[in-house]
């Protein structure tokens, strides 16, 4: 003990003169800045607290409990946040991904975690049985894909910083992977030889519950609920979730895909959706890859080619130039199948497309109120059956009001684009981290502190 | 904006004054001061008292001796806890308020990873002895108005302590606010499942940060991935210092000048 010390002196700050000091004397930590699923007060703390969080040693989950795997384009969406946190974790979550890429050349929808519980999500492993297949990775994964945003994550992460990416040798080992991920789409995905992409499940699409599947859906038979045990609706409101009959219609596909050793053709897939959103993102990543390729010094040609053919494609089969819309199109049947879901906007991010002005006033019309709705309903506001709070039948997501609104930046768009992003930062900041909102009221739904939410909300504020 | 100490002993100068000069040139904004056994601190409070008039920012101490409070032997458990306490006295004098001082809970003493593998007290045992010192110094502490900061070592140095949770959980059972976690990147490198979503989960309990690369040479010698561990520590809110204690690979006095511009270079996070 000291005896001999001076109280008093030891109450006033102790230490004068440099500027720094007062800092020294600040009082109590601040805990994290997010209050629950409630108001966030700094939005760019509490979207890298997320990211942190949610970070599992070479990947990011897309929310701890009810994701706890590392999902395909939620890969993609994450790398273009966690660039900003730490470009080699951004580089490392797309390597992760592309490291579990089949012979084939598919990027799996899901990559699990060998560490999580088999039965924490379904399906898991043991219905996928990767493990089965030649070409399939040492990693469990599932067999069907997600949409392709992931060329478009790798150039944006490279850019973010150039002399890490080039230290760790990022380019010259994604970009031959991202180039056999497009050629499997272009390839083993073009069902109807129109030089379009097919998905083949609704879980495909991204977009799993869309009421644009319905249709192409209501001709597949569903496995009775009887015969799995859904792991979603443990964490989630079952009313926003897929009903048991949708869900036995999902089983039903992949449990076809699978016993067919995943091969690819019509006979195979009761389910074949040309998909706006699916090409319109290989179309942009095209240009992307044509990018890294220049980087590479190699010729960025044959991607421009690429990206060319796939757009004019894209608006001679799926666009609807009455509508001002693209459309999805059931390769079965090859009708487009007219219904207003934010895919159908999504083609705004192809370079060079000859209709965004049109998309735009179609966003702009009573059907998606790009004014006042936010995020971007996913669904027709117009619909008798548009569901503000049902997964992908009505709500908005931050991802594809992301996509959209780099769409109007990248055809000059700038006010609304502007506009856009501060409205989608004020959602977020109302309502936390969520998985998707109401896009009128604002309220959250599904997962907290979702890490693409977190992501793209941290990308959004870099915009700045 | 984060503010970043350095270890007396790193820094070049004879006097406290002039190692401040050289590290407030270099970017640093305070010094992080070693405590010694014997009572060898308490003895240097003139020095102290002198350089804090002068305007030298000391608002850390970080024990330096080889017995610790949880040490085997009762009598050097004893010893260890009066140097903590009189280390708390002088450092929330010369520190100011929001001052901390640093313990692990033994250094050197025994690994389960070494022969004879077995440590000669049960883990209850252990357990009983931590929360007993860290109560006594915890109390202490709240009566000074400094904090004591338990610090997790890797399994190497300490069979007690190796990750933030562990720590987190002793202060918890104690439950006083003068206790808190100190994290340090070399150890949390060796001992963490993952650095970053620890300090997450440790947030409310982080009290201090000690900063070196995974070899724990300087920050920038070794691969730990700075902008995520400091962007991170933004992201919850940890406003102390990230003090410098490693050794030094190249000239010294170069290395050390070397990383506060090291570590801003990699500081992710935007101001307010």
């Amino acid at each position: 003990m000291i005896d001999n010390l001076d109280r008093d002196a030891r109450r006033a700050p102790a230490v004068r003169g440099a500027g720094v000091i007062d800092d020294l004397h600040r009082g109590a930590r601040q805990v994290p800045a997010v209050r629950g699923a409630g108001v966030v007060d700094d939005l760019d703390r509490g979207a890298r607290r997320v990211l942190a969080a949610n970070w599992r040693q070479c990947a990011t989950v897309p929310a701890a409990a009810l994701y706890p795997h590392q999902w395909s384009w939620d890969s993609a969406f994450i790398a273009i946040g966690l660039r900003h946190l730490s470009p080699a974790r951004a580089q490392r979550e797309l390597e992760s991904l592309l490291g579990a890429q089949w012979r084939d050349g598919r990027v799996p929808h899901i990559v699990f975690d060998p560490h999580v519980r088999a039965d924490a999500y379904f399906p898991g492993p043991a219905f996928w049985r990767s493990g089965a297949v030649p070409g399939a990775p040492g990693v469990p994964t599932s067999g069907i894909v997600q949409p392709p945003a992931h060329a478009l994550a790798a150039w944006s992460t490279y850019l973010t910083d150039p002399a890490t990416a080039r230290a760790r040798g990022f380019l010259p080992r994604i970009y031959p992977r991202l180039v056999r991920w497009h050629r499997y789409l272009t390839t083993r995905r073009d069902l109807t030889g129109s030089g379009l992409m097919s998905v083949v499940h609704p879980w495909e699409s991204g977009m799993d519950n869309s009421p644009a599947w319905d249709s192409p859906l209501s001709r597949v038979i569903p496995v009775p609920a009887t015969a799995f045990t859904r792991r979603d609706l443990n964490h989630g409101v079952a009313a926003e979730r897929p009903t048991d009959e949708d869900y036995g219609r999902y089983v039903r596909l992949a449990r076809d895909y699978r016993d067919a050793g995943y091969a690819d053709s019509l006979q195979v897939h009761g389910f074949a959706v040309e998909d706006p959103l699916c090409n319109a993102l290989l179309a942009a990543g095209e240009h992307a890859l044509a990018s890294m390729a220049a980087e590479l010094g190699r010729d960025p040609q044959p991607h421009l080619a690429a990206a060319a053919r796939l757009t004019a494609a894209l608006v001679s089969t799926l666009y609807d130039p009455a509508a001002g819309m693209f459309f999805p199109r059931d390769a079965h049947t090859s009708h487009l199948i007219r219904t207003y879901s934010v895919g159908g906007l999504a083609p705004l991010v192809v370079p060079d497309l000859p209709v965004a002005a049109e998309l735009v006033r179609t966003a702009l019309s009573d059907r998606f109120r790009l004014h006042e709705a936010c995020p971007l309903p996913s669904y027709d506001l117009t619909a008798a059956d548009h569901d503000p709070g049902r997964y992908w039948r009505g709500p908005g997501w931050i991802n594809t009001s992301w996509l959209f609104w780099h769409g109007l930046r990248l055809h000059g768009e700038t006010a609304l684009a502007d506009d856009l992003r501060r409205r989608l930062l004020d959602r977020v900041r109302t309502a936390g981290f969520r998985e998707y909102l109401d896009p009128l009221t604002g309220a959250g739904h599904g997962a907290s502190d979702f890490s693409w939410t977190a992501a793209l909300t941290l990308d959004l504020l870099r915009a700045a | 904006m984060i503010r970043i100490s350095c270890q007396e002993q790193l820094l070049p100068g004879e006097t406290l004054q002039k190692k401040f000069e050289f590290a407030r040139r270099a970017g640093y904004d305070a010094i992080e001061l070693r405590g010694h056994g014997g009572f060898a601190f308490r003895d240097r409070l003139g020095e102290l008292r002198r350089a804090a008039r002068d305007g030298v920012p000391m608002p850390s101490v970080c024990v330096d001796m080889r017995h610790f409070f949880g040490a085997f032997d009762p009598e050097l458990r004893r010893d260890a806890v009066a140097q903590l306490k009189s280390q708390l006295s002088v450092i929330a004098e010369v520190g100011g308020p929001g001052a901390v001082a640093c313990t692990p809970a033994s250094w050197g003493m025994f690994s389960r990873r070494l022969p004879p593998f077995e440590p000669p007290r049960s883990e209850e045992q252990d357990r009983a002895v931590l929360l007993d010192g860290l109560a006594e110094l915890g109390e202490h502490a709240a009566r000074e108005g400094a904090t004591l900061v338990l610090e997790p070592l890797n399994r190497y140095e300490d069979h007690m302590v190796n990750r933030l949770e562990q720590a987190v959980d002793l202060i918890g059972a104690v439950g006083l606010p003068s206790l808190k976690v100190l994290a340090d990147t070399y150890h949390m490198n060796i001992e963490e499942d993952e650095p970053t979503s620890a300090l997450v989960k440790a947030a409310a309990h982080l009290g201090h940060v000690q900063v070196s690369d995974s070899n724990r040479f300087q920050p920038g010698a070794g691969h730990l991935d700075w902008a995520a561990l400091l962007g991170t520590l933004d992201a919850i809110g940890y406003d102390g210092h990230l003090a410098l204690e490693c050794r030094l690979r190249g000239e010294p006095a170069a290395a050390v000048a070397a990383v506060p511009g090291f570590l801003r270079r990699h500081d992710v996070s935007v101001p307010a």
